[in-house]
């Protein structure tokens, strides 16, 4: 009976002792209460630790343990990482795409604002000059105006302000900006007590749109227009209403051969 | 993979029972069971096929549960027995023995007798089982095991007469 260990009794109440030795485990039970009783107790704790937790294990699973919703929720989860991290590709590359596309909105003010600020910036350079204000003088109007029309690609007149107290002092090429046709007109008039206004023409603008514009800048008035065939810009340091009436006289002669052109032309 | 599914999912039952003989608190014993599912089901590709998926799922909690102890001892935040509930205790029936006074005994078991223990006498796994899932020689999960109920006998009467203790 030496055989009979503590471990065999353990496997005995376990369920996992081997069949065939199971008579003698009885045998030797049957012998020795002691052993008897301890094995006894054995099965009462196994039994008690059962009727403790094993409820636990009839109870209804949680949603939160259902193997599947776990691993639906790993999928979703890993989906969604996936599309975040999608979702902000796509993101920066619209960023970037409409950053590039919207360069020229961003980088070039309008076409209008380029050229009434060099306009401005024509003026202020050249009404300072006396002897070298102009390139050519007024006298010579009519060279004056087939030359910068050759050059501007385009019928410039030199109009006629001496109703409004000015004269021709006479006209320069200028560079101008490159994408707006790359070159420019100053026209120079000066009235009895030395003030200036000069015109300040371009060629067309591509889109050939209407537009007119009033500006002011220290003390600057700009008043530019462009049409299908000029950008105009008048510019001088005249009071307002002076300048409105200044301009208005230079855009009706700057126009009126594209009103009777478009008159024509229908 | 829904093979693998499925047989985990036959396993939560008895999970859940371990986890609550072993922490003695329900939400606590939930919470890591969910733990012990997202992690086997994440890793499940490095699961080998061979093995059985029980053992597997029981190495995996139990080694979630040290290491929340070893964390919780680390961080000098005990965990107080008096505040979990004790399971209800049915009137004292002579040949049972007292039901609470059995779980509070476990509770004062080492971890490794307890672990061993409640895989043995609750989950009823084979020895060889129980050994590799505690990755310990067979020879030293029986002794684990004597030394276990050895203090069980102790903590919840004479062995003599354990039917005719009562609990006030």
């Amino acid at each position: 009976m030496s055989l009979i260990t503590r471990d065999t009794l353990m496997a005995f109440v376990d369920g996992q002792l081997d069949p065939a030795q199971i008579p003698a485990v009885q045998a030797y039970l049957a012998a020795n209460p002691d052993a008897a009783a301890e094995l006894a107790l054995m099965q009462r704790q196994t039994q008690a630790l059962q009727s403790l937790f094993d409820p636990v294990a009839a109870e209804p699973v949680p949603a939160r343990l259902r193997a599947r919703r776990i691993a639906a929720e790993q999928i979703q989860h890993r989906g969604r990482t996936w599309r975040w991290a999608a979702a902000a590709v796509v993101l920066l590359a619209l960023g970037l795409g409409a950053g590039w596309f919207a360069r020229p909105v961003f980088d070039a003010p309008s076409a209008s604002a380029t050229l009434i600020a060099d306009a401005v910036n024509a003026h202020t350079v050249f009404v300072a000059e006396n002897r070298h204000a102009v390139e050519v003088g007024g006298d010579d109007s009519a060279h004056l105006s087939s030359w910068l029309s050759n050059r501007l690609d385009t019928n410039l007149g030199m109009p006629d302000l001496s109703a409004q107290g000015f004269v021709l002092v006479g006209g320069r090429l200028l560079p101008g900006e490159p994408e707006l046709g790359g070159r420019a007109a100053q026209l120079m008039y000066e009235n009895t007590s030395q003030q200036r206004i000069t015109v300040y023409v371009t060629a067309a603008l591509p889109d050939r749109q209407q537009v007119t514009q009033l500006a002011s800048v220290d003390n600057t008035e700009a008043f530019y227009w462009a049409n299908a065939r000029i950008t105009c810009t008048v510019v001088g340091t005249l009071p307002v209403d002076q300048m409105q009436a200044v301009s208005q006289a230079v855009y009706v002669q700057l126009t009126e051969g594209d009103i009777s052109a478009a008159r024509y032309r229908s | 993979m829904s093979d693998f599914l499925d047989q985990v999912e036959t396993c939560v039952p008895a999970l859940r029972r371990y986890a609550r003989a072993l922490t003695r608190n329900a939400d606590l014993a939930d919470d890591l069971v969910q733990d012990c599912l997202e992690r086997a089901i994440s890793r499940r590709g490095l699961f080998r096929p061979t093995g059985p998926v029980r053992a597997w799922l029981f190495t995996v909690l139990l080694n979630l549960h040290r290491n929340q102890l070893r964390q919780a001892q680390r961080r000098g935040q005990p965990v107080d027995f008096d505040r979990v509930p004790e399971p209800s205790t049915p009137a004292p029936q002579p040949g049972h023995i007292a039901l609470a006074e059995t779980a509070r005994a476990i509770d004062t078991l080492p971890l490794e007798q307890k672990e061993a223990l409640l895989l043995i006498a609750l989950e009823g796994l084979p020895y060889a089982e129980a050994a590799a899932i505690l990755k310990i020689p067979l020879g030293t999960l029986m002794s684990r095991l004597g030394r276990a109920r050895h203090a069980l006998r102790l903590a919840t009467g004479t062995p003599a007469e354990p039917h005719l203790r009562t609990v006030k």
